[in-house]
């Protein structure tokens, strides 16, 4: 692995965040750098397996653009970046518990398991720290 | 073996780097990868992903608003 490892904060449910933290994994994965996303807060709910195909992604303007356009998906990024690199994704316990999500309410094939904010924030302490 | 051509021409970032790099694991070390893209962005780009990943950048060129990238794949 090279260069600093990066560890993605994503608390927001808005398509430009969502979208920002699956391009900035994805790149760091591929460049070789070891890449770790907590995903919290109103970002959770994304990932939920019954969130619709259409409306995913919330958001204004620029997230009709970003439709538009058909910029990569966010969450289709992030499952190359599993592939291609070493990145790990967390559903953070406390936005799980508030949102009544278990794990396997979670998209298949890209969260690692649940996980506390004291251990991310301690393991963050060794890289580069990014909050979207 | 012949260069490989990986053709990512409209692809918008950051499909063109994930796309070489899936087409580079794929490859014997010391073969060579041509990309082509129109990403403006993908200069710096490939630049600083072959810098990170130890692959080389043999060759970057413009050929109209085609980019051409050379890359070799580390040993």
């Amino acid at each position: 692995m090279s260069g600093l490892p990066l560890y993605i904060l994503l608390c927001s449910g808005e398509h430009e965040r969502v979208q920002m933290a699956a391009m900035m994994a994805s790149v760091g994965a591929v460049s070789e750098r070891a890449v770790e996303v907590f995903v919290s807060m109103n970002a959770l709910s994304v990932f939920a397996k019954e969130a619709p195909a259409e409306g995913r992604y919330r958001g204004g303007p620029f997230s009709r653009l970003l439709n538009e356009k058909r910029v990569p998906d966010a969450l289709g990024l992030l499952r190359q970046a599993k592939e291609l690199g070493d990145l790990k994704l967390w559903a953070c316990s406390m936005a799980l518990d508030v949102q009544g999500l278990e794990m396997d309410g979670l998209v298949d094939g890209l969260f690692d398991g649940p996980l506390g904010l004291t251990k991310f924030l301690s393991d963050a302490e060794s890289g580069q720290m990014v909050v979207l | 073996m012949a260069t490989q051509i990986l053709d990512v021409k409209g692809l918008n970032c950051p499909l063109p780097v994930l796309r070489a790099r899936k087409a580079l694991k794929d490859l014997p070390p010391g073969e060579t990868l041509q990309v082509l893209a129109t990403d403006p962005g993908a200069v710096k780009d490939f630049e600083a992903f072959c810098r990170t990943t130890g692959n080389e950048l043999v060759e970057s060129s413009v050929e109209g608003k085609v980019y051409r990238f050379l890359i070799r794949r580390a040993a």
